[in-house]
């Protein structure tokens, strides 16, 4: 007699908007005392845990050189949890649960055996947690080890169990077109790319997701987002901060890696994409990919023109006075490395055909801000003298902070003359929608668990990014154009604002 | 996951106005707005606009509860830019007079949204009181949806409320405050199915059950246990009070069960000490118990549930999920406490004392004697002595839900006789504004509630 086929949904997960369980699952997390471990992935899990999103039997096994046991290494989450929570103050109930359903596996990374002695650990909790043999695999490492961790997953054996096993990557991924496309295939031998996730944290952003939702879920703004309409469309992501603790990496990446590659040309790709057939992993990263691919190259001889490389001088931020970068900690004092990125470029299909984009993105600025400006053509005919001030229309989505969007138009000045001035209809999330913001690791990691990479970027989606930052790097290793400079607490070098003036035009400030 | 308030500073008294009339509260309202966008706008900027998610309409009959809705809303203005009316209705008196204030609050300082919270208080004596429709519909704002909150028992089946409801996006009760439960559940049930079709209606009820739904939808969650949903053989349910009490919440936990996975009731038996059985009908005829079981708990409020016990079979494997509030004991073997074969015969009881009780209870009760009770049974349904005059109090008291602690949740899970899982969780006891915002998040149009309310009043008109 063959068994009755598995309900295909279950019935008592309708309407609770909280659900987002699936199977349980254990989670490794390599390099688990380390600095994104303690500042975002634990903080995390305890959040999700707090939320009762984590489903029972959920375990996480911490592997990293460090000689900790168990005790030791729930003494180190509960110090980063209570450090770094976005939640305060912690609570204890929830605390000592999350604090049980963590284990520790001292692994060198180079040893087989130490993989092995990982996956009894985990074996012996799949069976007594009931977790059905179901793993995902966290590299909170750098890049240089996924090669070594991925093999030794594999040959210790710990990618056999009859569950999923997914593994989760951080950026860079890769530092070129070419090391990207070893890294795939690293990845690939051992994992199927479905289950790869290379995670962008930006794409966690509730309000990186809503850029979708206002373009496609509403019927007003869909038919006057081409280029008939639009002029142009700035992509501003500064951060206020140096580089910190991070020179060492800094020095190898620069913005142009470290920012545009990713974050930046995601939001560009979201920004341009054609509605997918529904807002599923594969219609939505197969929109996205079209969008890289059709940015127009950045020829070498354009690299000059089209591009702005910085980097920060002393200055003051926020009312305390910084240091340059070159006096930073780990950076060389000769260091030609950009902390700016300027660049202009397009989208070269039907719909963006002529509008630029403009992108800059930059530490030490004035704040921290992210922001995507769209820019509205002025209507064809000036019906109104003090009209000529008038701004043209904009809509502005805010990633953050105060996550929102606002349309600005021209009004009628209340008086007995004609006066227009511009106003502005502001839509903030904080107060529009009752609920709270997760914090995008939380949402990105239990997407991981649920096993949805709609928010995870695809290996070629990696690779079209590449295809076009490759050749400004190239140029820019040549010194093409000539590195800027700009005090800090500045919205960058003043080549920045020639580049957007060249066009007629003026950067929005945020 | 909604916000949870917790800071509450006092509003300003903006404007207040004795034997006023409605045309006087929009003019004092519009003085204010007008103040408001003056003071806010620089010297050379022009006033931002008033955000305003939403108007909450409270309706009240005594100051407590009136009370209780001053600070439901202020607690929501600090994150919530809104308009409240709150309308206290003294009806019983025979002049008709109308006193009103206006208070206003600003958002916190460290805020950069700007806008203010208006709240409009209407003390309304005489007729006017039954027009709640009529005194309300002028000062709403346009585009902004509407929530209708009854403090207490809304006077379901009367003209006045179905006015009132055709100017509300939603009506939003709290059920473990009716003064007659078994009545005003029917009422609330019949309302649900009959109002307009763009009426929400939402019961903080529902919202402090999502834990527990949460839990026992978790465990058939993964696909190799979904099938365990054919094979639910017994389910217990313990709820807090005496013999008698308020079996809304473990109704509706019960209702949400039955009409998700098609279960039918047929009928029900009371037994002893308080223990309840209602029989299901599964598909392809199969039957299936469900113990209700009232327990004394003195930290909890009356008619909350504080465990449910859901066992069965699915393929040769036994599978046993408790989920239980605030385990005060050790846990503590059954096979410590009481005969052994007890927890094979009556799998619902689990291991815990609790499970053990009923377990001893289920066995020792005598249906045929019961079943020919009638007047026991409608005692059972009613949670009315038989011949005893009804008593129209409320069954949960304010400060019983205003403890400001944390709770857990312990989740047990026993599959195939492996060592038992146990799962902690945090349940928040939520103040009211926190439980309103998470019912309005969702827009307060729940069909899973709906179809649960229904199911849940089937259920009692069936005890």
């Amino acid at each position: 007699m063959s068994s009755p086929r598995p309900l295909d949904h279950n019935p008592l997960a309708e309407g609770l908007i909280d659900f987002k369980v699936r199977d349980p699952s254990l989670m490794v997390i390599f390099g688990a005392t380390g600095d994104l471990s303690g500042r975002k992935l634990l903080p995390a899990i305890y959040n999700l845990m707090k939320q009762r999103l984590l489903p029972a039997g959920f375990a996480v096994v911490g592997a990293a050189i460090d000689d900790l046991d168990d005790a030791g290494f729930r003494k180190h989450a509960s110090d980063v949890v209570t450090k770094f929570s976005r939640t305060q103050p912690l609570d204890p109930q929830v605390l000592q649960a999350f604090l049980q359903s963590l284990f520790y596996v001292r692994v060198d990374f180079s040893k087989l055996e130490d993989f092995r002695s990982l996956e009894r650990k985990v074996e012996e909790l799949d069976r007594t947690r009931h977790l059905g043999g179901n793993r995902v695999y966290y590299c909170a490492t750098p890049p240089p080890t996924y090669e070594t961790i991925v093999e030794q997953l594999r040959d210790g054996g710990l990618t056999k169990s009859k569950g999923f096993h997914r593994i989760v990557i951080e950026k860079p991924f890769g530092s070129d077109l070419t090391s990207a496309r070893e890294l795939t295939q690293i990845l690939q031998r051992v994992f199927h790319e479905d289950s790869v996730f290379r995670i962008d944290h930006y794409l966690g952003k509730e309000t990186v997701q809503n850029i979708l939702a206002f373009r496609f879920a509403n019927a007003i703004f869909e038919p006057v987002w081409n280029a008939n309409l639009i002029d142009s469309v700035q992509i501003t992501a500064a951060e206020e901060i140096g580089v910190e603790l991070r020179g060492g990496y800094y020095e190898k990446a620069g913005a142009l890696r470290d920012i545009v590659q990713n974050h930046a040309l995601q939001l560009v790709a979201l920004v341009a994409m054609e509605p997918p057939t529904s807002f599923e992993a594969t219609a939505v990263r197969d929109e996205k990919v079209k969008v890289l691919r059709a940015i127009r190259p950045i020829q070498d001889g354009e690299v000059a023109t089209s591009t702005v490389r910085g980097q920060y001088k002393k200055g003051w931020v926020l009312g305390e006075e910084v240091v340059g970068y070159r006096e930073e900690h780990a950076v060389s004092p000769g260091s030609l490395t950009e902390t700016f990125a300027g660049i202009r470029m397009f989208v070269d299909n039907w719909r963006w055909s002529g509008v630029p984009f403009y992108i800059r993105v930059g530490k030490r600025m004035p704040k921290r801000v992210t922001e995507i400006h769209i820019r509205f053509k002025r209507p064809p005919h000036n019906t109104f003298a003090s009209a000529r001030d008038l701004d043209p229309n904009a809509i502005t989505l805010r990633i953050q902070p105060e996550e929102g969007i606002s349309l600005r138009f021209g009004a009628k000045v209340p008086s007995a003359g004609l006066r227009l001035r511009n106003v502005s209809m502001d839509f903030t999330y904080m107060s529009s929608f009752l609920v709270e913001t997760p914090e995008a690791y939380e949402r990105l990691l239990l997407d991981c668990m649920i096993g949805d990479p709609t928010l995870f970027t695809r290996a070629d989606e990696v690779e079209a990014a590449w295809t076009f930052i490759d050749p400004i790097e190239a140029a820019w290793r040549d010194d093409r154009p000539p590195l800027a400079s700009y005090p800090s607490g500045t919205w960058g070098p003043p080549e920045a604002d020639k580049l957007v003036q060249a066009d007629g035009r003026e950067w929005h400030r945020p | 996951m909604a916000q949870t308030v917790t800071s509450v500073p006092v509003p300003d008294i903006a404007w207040h106005g004795e034997a006023v009339t409605i045309g006087d509260v929009l003019g004092a309202l519009s003085g204010i707005r007008r103040k408001f966008a003056h003071a806010e706008a620089g010297e050379d900027e022009h006033p931002r606009a008033r955000n305003c998610v939403m108007t909450l309409v409270a309706v009240a009959t005594n100051s407590a509860d009136e009370a209780r809705a001053q600070h439901a809303s202020v607690a929501i203005a600090a994150h919530h830019p809104h308009m409240a009316i709150i309308v206290c209705e003294e009806v019983s008196v025979r002049e008709g007079r109308i006193d009103a204030t206006i208070a206003t609050h600003p958002l916190s300082p460290s805020s950069t949204v700007h806008a203010e919270c208006e709240v409009v208080g209407l003390h309304v004596q005489g007729a006017a009181g039954e027009h709640l429709a009529a005194l309300v519909d002028p000062l709403l704002l346009s585009g902004v949806p509407v929530y209708l909150w009854w403090l207490d028992s809304p006077p379901f089946g009367t003209r006045e409320l179905l006015d009132a409801t055709r100017i509300c996006d939603a009506l939003v009760v709290d059920s473990a405050r009716f003064d007659r439960p078994y009545q005003s559940f029917l009422g609330l049930a019949d309302l649900a199915l009959s109002a307009h079709n763009h009426l929400g209606v939402a019961d903080f009820q529902w919202a402090r059950l999502e834990p527990w739904r949460e839990a026992v939808a978790e465990f058939f969650e993964p696909k190799d246990r979904r099938d365990y949903m054919k094979g639910i053989a017994e389910v217990g349910v313990d709820y807090v009070g005496d013999a008698r009490g308020n079996r809304i919440a473990a109704s509706l936990l019960v209702g949400w069960l039955a009409s998700a996975l098609g279960w039918k009731v047929k009928r029900a038996v009371g037994g002893k000490g308080g223990v309840l059985v209602a029989h299901f009908e599964l598909e392809g005829g199969r039957q299936l118990e469900v113990a209700f079981r009232s327990v004394p708990k003195t930290d909890l409020a009356q008619g909350e549930v504080s465990a449910i016990r859901i066992s069965g079979a699915s393929a040769g494997r036994t599978f046993q999920l408790t989920v239980q509030r605030d385990p005060e004991r050790h846990h503590r073997l059954t096979s410590d406490v009481g005969p052994s074969e007890l927890k094979y015969r009556h799998r619902a009881g689990g291991d815990d004392d609790a499970g053990l009780e009923v377990a001893l209870r289920t066995a020792t009760r005598d249906h045929e004697v019961l079943q020919r009770n009638r007047e026991t049974l409608t005692h059972m349904a009613t949670g009315d002595l038989p011949g005893d005059e009804q008593r129209h109090s409320s069954t949960v008291l304010p400060r019983e839900r205003r403890r400001g602690e944390n709770h857990v949740l312990l989740t047990m899970i026993d599959i195939g006789g492996a060592e038992t899982l146990r799962h902690v969780q945090q349940v928040d006891i939520e103040d009211e504004a926190t439980l309103l915002l998470k019912l309005l998040s969702t827009g307060a149009n729940d069909t899973v509630y709906t179809r649960s309310l229904t199911a849940a009043a089937e259920l009692m008109r069936a005890l």
